[in-house]
């Protein structure tokens, strides 16, 4: 984010007004447009919800903070970096919409976890999730992300494997009994999994991980430098 | 009626779809998704609407069924495995089970025959546990797929060219394979084999064949002399009962749906349902003993991306390689091993593994490009041995929407599974390791969390109208036609006496083929 060649922000979208209104009075603007790092991100990041929001998507399910919580959730979960865009890049917010708007458990667990996320961070910073600074943001992810962990480790505890070394790094895909933040961590793990899938099923993700099949060829040949590449890093190299 | 053109989803990208496969209201999250995802070829499922069957208490058993064209054989593994010799006389050899009345030189005429129409790749290996037939060229094996048969060569295990339904030159005016690997989606060029593309549809265009869909088998209708002459059958479209008089009826339902329909067919001339004097339609089910595990291997990290889809399944696999050291291992009867691995199209779930590893944020997004394509699968296949204990029979209680009977599922893994499951386990995890890899998990968590698959899951289900010389103790000959009624024969996998490590469709295949000459031939002599 402190690439100074990209635009932080673009002035002019009347529709946007009402989005930067909020947090126009934190934001210290120098010479030649340019704000303070964190304004700047905050502002980029309530420039993107306001794009999608007004875009040719239009919300089903969640208001518009929520959707926008989803956003920023997105772009913290999958973030920009120098390969691709980001999850909110990827329309994870309007896939998580879509299909909570049409199944009402669905539904039921995105609102009243990101009403959980928003209580959870007033108690704690008295602003809801989408207006805390970015380092609160990622500070209660990291709660919950090692909450979810030592459940894990505590249910893993109690499996068939547990007593075989082969299962040393076994990872089961569940849902653990939670702690104190069990909600958050249940929820975490499904605004999660679905950021995470709508960002690897789009043409962003799947170019990101450099899929390289779905063609049609007429023979199927194995290029001899993945070969000798695999075989120099294996045991039988030499 | 299938139409593969409208219905197949070959080469659709996730985003194609709004819900990126995830389906209305995110169903594949809740376990309500279509079996196998949204992508795999129109197929049915493990539950139907109101066509329910039941379990026994104490047991466990899942049943897959395809109310369509073709039938299972649409989205299907399409491996093809020759069975061995010994697998015709198992008794012979360890005590356990029923020998066929049939030898592996009645049948293999008919291998070749079913590989030369339906096309199957492998080469030629002499090993005996997997004989050899007639192949179309297999692919190259992947660069994981190296280093998995490098491994297997340290452990004395044969690691050799699959052999799977799908064609590599042109056949019959099927082009040859394009390598997209989507076989489960429905091949738009049928260069996979399926029995609704490779055999039902051309067979429709000789105009002599009829295809009555929307009808389910009620049962076998028998005159007053308890001769055989046709079926009835419930029209879905409005529910009316009809019936079709034949002179010879054919079972091909699959193996429990044609126990129930023999079943269901009772009258005074067969009070136990039609061919089934000697009490053994039902019993004798057997599914096929799965495992897997999966493991990371740091020598796939980094690796040059390329494509990996090839001919839409692992190219090589083990066949079973100990038949000689049963003594040693401690279990009877053998299993195969299948692999996965390789740069899969990202779908739903993909990196669920790497979310929860990582965490989020850059961790998270770096984690799934290095963990992206290095991680490898084992499935073992094994035979079980029939009991007592698992067998189908009619609900007394329940039907389903038709009216018709449904069926009860009893079932029961004995110790020579567990023991089999567990070797599988031990070897996997030592093919693993000595790629240098690790184990990281088992390759069905939920299914296999207790250390055996769920019976029925594999969907290799056969046994039920076992076949045998001795119409005390089977329901058919060796030509699959019941020993009651000569114009009534059931090909599926229903007369399978044992059920080998080789996934079955194959042999239902050249069963099939070698009961057709023999009916044609009866009929021609006047004895049908």
């Amino acid at each position: 984010m402190s690439n100074t060649n990209e635009p932080l922000i673009q002035i002019g979208e009347v529709s946007r007004r009402d989005a930067l209104r909020s947090i126009a009075l934190a934001v210290t603007v120098v010479a030649g447009g340019q704000m303070k790092l964190e304004a700047a991100q905050q502002v980029h990041a309530h420039a993107r919800e306001e794009k999608k929001s007004t875009g040719s998507y239009k919300r089903k399910l969640f208001t518009e903070h929520e959707f926008n919580t989803l956003g920023r959730l997105a772009e913290l979960i999958v973030p920009a970096d120098s390969v691709s865009g980001s999850a909110r890049d990827a329309g994870a917010p309007e896939f998580i919409d879509l299909l909570a708007s049409q199944n009402e458990d669905l539904g039921a667990i995105f609102t009243g976890g990101i009403s959980w996320l928003d209580a959870e961070m007033r108690h704690r910073h008295s602003v809801p999730f989408l207006d805390a600074k970015a380092e609160q943001q990622t500070a209660m992810l990291d709660l919950l992300v090692d909450a979810e962990k030592t459940d894990r480790e505590r249910a893993l505890k109690g499996m068939t494997y547990e007593s075989s070394e082969h299962y040393k790094d076994f990872q089961a895909y569940g849902i653990y009994a939670p702690s104190d933040l069990g909600p958050g961590v249940v929820f975490f793990d499904w605004a999660r999994k679905m950021t995470v899938d709508a960002f690897y099923t789009s043409e962003i993700g799947i170019k990101d991980v450099d899929f390289r099949g779905n063609g049609s060829i007429s023979k199927y040949e194995v290029p001899k430098e993945v070969i000798d590449y695999a075989l120099k890093h294996s045991p039988f190299a030499g | 009626m299938l139409d593969p053109a409208k219905e197949f989803k070959e080469h659709m990208w996730p985003y194609e779809v709004d819900h990126r496969g995830a389906e209305e209201g995110g169903a594949a999250y809740f376990g309500k998704g279509k079996s196998f995802g949204y992508f795999t070829t129109t197929s049915g499922g493990w539950q139907l609407d109101g066509e329910p069957y039941t379990v026994g208490e104490g047991s466990e058993f899942q049943w897959f069924r395809s109310r369509i064209i073709g039938g299972r054989t649409n989205h299907y593994g399409r491996m093809s495995f020759r069975f061995s010799d010994y697998d015709f006389k198992p008794y012979d050899r360890d005590g356990l089970g029923t020998n066929w009345p049939i030898s592996y030189q009645d049948i293999a005429p008919y291998y070749a025959k079913a590989e030369a129409f339906i096309g199957v790749t492998g080469s030629k290996e002499g090993i005996r546990s997997a004989p050899d037939g007639v192949f179309h060229e297999p692919p190259p094996p992947k660069a994981h797929e190296i280093l998995i048969k490098k491994a297997c060569e340290r452990m004395g295990i044969p690691c050799i060219p699959n052999r799977r339904a799908v064609i590599t030159r042109e056949l019959n005016g099927r082009p040859p394979c394009h390598y997209c690997g989507q076989c489960g989606r429905g091949c738009l060029t049928a260069s996979n084999y399926s029995s609704s593309q490779v055999q039902i549809f051309p067979a429709m265009k000789t105009g002599k064949l009829k295809i009555v869909d929307m009808a389910m088998a009620r049962e076998v209708l028998t005159d007053r002399n308890g001769k055989v002459v046709g079926v009835s059958y419930i029209d879905k479209r409005t529910r009316e009962e009809k019936h079709i008089r034949c002179r010879a009826v054919i079972l091909s339902a699959s193996a429990c749906e044609s126990a129930r329909i023999l079943l269901n067919s009772k009258s005074k001339s067969f009070p136990n349902g039609v061919a089934n004097g000697s009490g053994v339609v039902g019993r004798f089910l057997m599914d096929t003993v799965g495992f897997g595990l999966s493991g990371h291997v740091p020598a796939l990290e980094g690796l040059p991306h390329y494509d990996t889809d090839g001919f839409g399944g692992a190219h090589l696999y083990m066949p079973w390689w100990l038949w000689e050291k049963h003594n040693q291992i401690g279990f009877p009867r053998g299993y195969h091993i299948e692999i996965g691995g390789g740069y899969g199209m990202p779908g739903i779930g993909s990196f669920n593994r790497q979310a929860r590893k990582f965490g989020y944020g850059k961790s998270l997004k770096e984690g799934v490009r290095k963990e992206y394509g290095t991680h490898v699968g084992f499935a073992g296949r094994g035979e079980m041995i029939p009991n007592n204990h698992s067998y189908c029979e009619i609900d007394p209680k329940v039907v389903d929407k038709w009216g018709i009977p449904v069926l009860r599922f009893h079932f029961k893994w004995t110790d020579y599974e567990w023991k089999q499951a567990r070797h599988m386990e031990r070897t996997f995890a030592e093919i693993i390791e000595t790629m240098g890899g690790k184990v990281i998990g088992l390759s069905a968590a939920e299914r296999e969390r207790d250390g055996i698959s769920v019976p029925g899951t594999i969907i290799h289900e056969v046994g039920t109208v076992r076949m045998g010389s001795d119409p005390r103790t089977s329901a058919v000959n060796g030509f699959c036609q019941a020993h009651e009624a000569k114009n009534l024969f059931v090909c599926d996998g229903g007369p399978f006496v044992s059920n080998p490590d080789k996934n079955p469709t194959l042999t239902i295949n050249a069963l099939t083929w070698r009961s057709c000459d023999y009916l044609a031939e009866e009929m021609r002599k006047g004895n049908v």
